[in-house]
């Protein structure tokens, strides 16, 4: 119901000033214009004002950068078409093996990778959740309008998980694609799909919403340290299990009783209360065109969904006003910081570099360390390729042959490559551009400006050099690389972290950004696009010049050993000094654009 | 007037503060603040850096909410009838929040749904506030691309847009050329005597000397003067321009809060 428009005067504020006092209660006039709107309004306004900034924001990066939408759209394509070959590969064979409880072992996958996923949701949604509703100034605006907590709730619930969700439909949908091409299933098993998916998401999203409202409400002081400690307890459990696992499985010879033992590891996920228990069943029900039970758990999936939500929809009335105002004065109004032993550190580190680019590189790192979410992106990667790389050495030295070790370690180089060209493209990109409204200070330093430049680019340098070399360094150990092998990654390695951090800082420069605020609006920006992919092709440059060429040649060799023929490692040395001149370039040239544009710059 | 004003009690207030203290952990941003705001009165709220002036804003928008005491706007309770007393308020904030990929139009009309107004008369109100604030030449570009002064002028059309009764206001001249601060004190005074509750924080206290019905001096959390200018002469006994009235105010507070200091120690 709406109220009448428009108010008149007297409505507003009558002339009897007896009218307005009313020692039992609120004013009988401002009841009178009090807005009862509907129910359906709030959440019809709020979808109009999404699908608005939606289709605006389109327009907008379709005007002003359309290499990021082909290059979003191109990679999310290859990945899409790189898992669902590989799960059509994987499938295929299993069917066409006839192996031993084959039907088993996908269900297994399904139930693994729905139960994956159910994890992943409920923190990434908790966290995306958090920030956007206690502490984003969308929500302080809107909490000062008068729709109720609620409404605002809904509104910022679905935006969470919409954008949490969509690895779901990156990574599930090629494997369901694959399952369906090969079990040959009925049209009604690609309908369904999306219904079961939606329902899905509602689940782990309406199970981190309850967390966030009740960790805010009863420990708000203690949020954080929740979070990192659940975080840390299913990194462990899970890294527990797959390392007992591991140890159970060996990669051959295989047989009935050593199969049935290792389904019995996965019986926890194949618990009937597990909604990751109900996706497999379902789907795999619709996928023999069992539409009935099929139903049955598409049912389950989405009355658990919309309970979830309800429940924490409910919450959000009485708690989420609570929750704001505990996390906004929960701690004490200012909070000391001080230096750190890290600083100090880091100082000594570059002790030989000029004081001011020393002093230049000590704030960007302290600016770095003082924002979780820097670092903790860094940190997670980080310590997923290190716990991966530890394990490498069990899984493949004693039972795979040279090639594929030689293979697996030029691979595991390319993946540290990777790491650092989405460090220096996500968090070294951004810097200078944030730079732009503190340059009343910095502009004004008895200072050349580019030593701005060269502080940016020894900070991200030395970073990207400290935590890839030993990456790498630890990849090569595990797997028992040759001398030769490592020296080549160390100096690849190396050359990567100048070259990206010589790009981004030199492109950072070259194109700033200095009306936005949010990195990761910067890095995603036409400069960003662009300083990414060409990071890409100075990755793949580097690794073929350097890495590759030695790679390619051990390949062919039965023994690691007999690799040290003289003509072919003068080529191999010939291939990596241009690789290194071509490094050279990717630094110096940037940074020399960069400082001439900077020295020119109005600000 | 005001004198009359200040003894009501929260019955007759537009917005009223009854002992209203708030901490931050264990360090307390506002202390017993007892405050009623009648309706149409224009009450400027001022005090140094940190003196608790924003933190008493948030409670009254009901964003924040008093660890002790009860905060009411229109007679309803910010705590218990949050949602019917914020239908009679707009909030104008020290950094006012735009949509950034939303035009200044699309904005508004954002604002007007959101307060249920009538689609004719919403259009109408639309055209009224974008004339007055002389928003006709951009606005219908991406906010994100506004000035400060733009922002701003945008932010008051959209608070003003659906009538409110309560206008509360966090530094509202920063950053605004003087023919803006000019445009904006006719109008903040014309919602005044068209009956709008104002409540107006600023460090500007030439503003304040000259809009304000009453004045409220804060200090360390505490509300050490308040009423019509004369009064607050006589009570810092001197007979100065408000800027040297709450220099005096708030200079002799920070002695007592040392002498207090001291005598604990």
């Amino acid at each position: 119901m709406r109220r009448d428009w428009p108010l008149k005067s007297s409505e507003l504020f009558p002339a009897e000033e007896a009218s307005l006092a009313r020692p039992d209660g609120p004013f009988p006039a401002s009841e009178s214009i009090i807005a009862r709107g509907s129910e359906t309004s709030y959440l019809r306004l709020f979808h109009r004002l999404r699908a608005r900034l939606v289709a605006n924001n389109t327009d907008y990066v379709l005007r002003q950068s359309p290499l990021r939408i082909i290059t979003i759209l191109l990679c999310s394509s290859l990945i899409w078409w790189v898992v669902f070959a590989i799960s059509m590969g994987g499938m295929t064979y299993l069917r066409s093996k006839n192996i031993y409880l084959s039907g088993d072992l996908i269900g297994i996958v399904f139930n693994i990778l729905f139960l994956a996923l159910t994890m992943l949701l409920v923190f990434s949604t908790g966290i995306i959740l958090y920030s956007s509703l206690f502490t984003s100034q969308e929500a302080a605006f809107l909490l000062s309008g008068p729709a109720p907590a609620d409404k605002v709730f809904a509104y910022k619930y679905q935006g969470a998980v919409m954008f949490s969700s969509w690895s779901v439909l990156l990574i599930g949908s090629p494997i369901l694609f694959a399952y369906g091409f090969v079990e040959h299933a009925p049209l009604s098993f690609y309908l369904l799909m999306p219904v079961f998916f939606l329902g899905f998401i509602l689940l782990p999203g309406s199970i981190g919403a309850l967390c966030v409202l009740l960790i805010v409400n009863f420990i708000p002081k203690h949020r954080k340290q929740i979070l990192f400690l659940s975080g840390a307890l299913v990194l462990f459990v899970a890294g527990y299990w797959g390392y007992e696992t591991l140890a159970f499985t060996p990669a051959y010879n295989w047989d009935r009783e050593m199969l049935s033992r290792l389904l019995d590891r996965f019986s926890f996920a194949q618990n009937l209360g597990v909604p990751s228990h109900w996706m497999t069943r379902g789907l795999q029900a619709a996928g023999r065109g069992a539409l009935g039970r099929s139903c049955y758990y598409l049912a389950l999936v989405w009355s658990n969904g919309l309970l979830l939500y309800v429940l924490a929809a409910g919450l959000s009335t009485r708690l989420y006003r609570r929750g704001y105002n505990r996390v906004a004065t929960g701690s004490s109004l200012r909070r000391r910081y001080g230096s750190a032993g890290m600083d100090r550190l880091l100082s000594k580190l570059v002790g030989f570099l000029h004081p001011q680019v020393r002093l230049l590189i000590i704030k960007d790192f302290r600016t770095f360390r003082r924002d979780p979410a820097q670092w903790a992106q860094i940190l997670i990667f980080t310590g997923l390729m290190s716990l991966y790389f530890t394990n490498i050495r069990r899984v493949y030295l004693g039972e795979v042959d040279w090639a594929h070790q030689n293979g697996i370690s030029l691979l595991n180089l390319c993946a540290t490559g990777l790491l650092l060209a989405a460090y220096t493209g996500r968090f070294i990109y951004p810097m200078l551009s944030l730079e732009g409204r503190k340059f009343w200070i910095l502009g004004l330093l008895p200072m050349r400006r580019e030593r701005l430049l060269w502080g940016k680019f020894a900070f991200s340098a030395t970073g990207g050099v400290l935590i890839a070399e030993l990456l790498v360094l630890l990849s090569d150990v595990m797997l028992a690389m040759p001398a030769v092998a490592i020296g080549l990654h160390i100096l690849a390695v190396a050359v990567l972290a100048c070259g990206l951090s010589g790009l981004s800082v030199g492109l950072g420069a070259c194109m700033p950004n200095f009306r936005e605020t949010d990195p990761s609006k910067i890095a995603v920006g036409f400069g960003g696009t662009l300083n990414l992919v060409a990071g890409l092709i100075f990755l793949s440059l580097t690794i073929g010049l350097i890495a590759a060429p030695w790679h390619l040649y051990a390949a062919g060799a039965r023994d690691p050993d007999q690799i040290q023929e003289a003509n072919a490692m003068l080529v191999i040395g010939l291939q990596a000094l241009v690789g290194t001149a071509l490094g050279a370039m990717a630094t110096v040239i940037p940074l020399l654009a960069g400082a001439r544009l900077l020295r020119r710059m109005e600000f | 007037m005001n004198e009359v004003l200040s003894s009501r009690t929260w019955q007759h207030s537009m917005i009223s503060l009854e002992h209203v203290s708030k901490t931050y952990g264990t360090k307390p941003a506002v202390l017993d603040l007892d405050l009623h705001i009648q309706p149409g009165e224009m009450f400027a709220f001022l005090g140094p850096n940190g003196a608790g002036k924003t933190t008493t804003i948030k409670m009254i928008c009901g964003l924040l909410f008093p660890t002790t005491g009860v905060v009411r706007v229109g007679g309803f309770d910010l705590q218990r009838d949050g949602d019917r007393a914020r239908q009679l308020l707009s909030y104008v904030p020290d950094q006012p929040y735009l949509y950034e990929k939303l035009t200044g139009r699309e904005f508004l009309q954002f604002i007007a749904d959101m307060y249920g107004m009538d689609r004719e008369y919403g259009l109408r109100r639309m055209a009224e506030v974008i004339g007055l604030f002389n928003l006709a030449d951009f606005v219908d570009e991406l906010t994100e691309r506004y000035s400060h002064g733009m922002r701003q002028r945008t932010v008051f059309a959209a608070a003003l847009l659906h009538e409110p009764r309560v206008l509360v206001v966090d530094e509202p001249t920063v950053g605004l050329d003087p023919k803006s601060v000019r445009l904006l004190k006719d109008l903040l005074k014309q919602e005044a005597q068209r009956g709008v509750t104002i409540f107006l924080s600023t460090h500007s206290l030439d503003v304040a000397q000259e809009l304000a019905d009453r004045i409220g001096v804060v200090a360390n959390g505490r509300l050490i003067g308040c009423g019509t200018l004369d009064h607050l002469r006589s009570q810092a006994e001197m007979s100065g321009s408000l800027e040297e009235v709450f220099l005096k105010l708030t200079d002799e507070k920070d002695v007592q809060d040392e002498k207090g200091l001291a005598v604990e120690i």
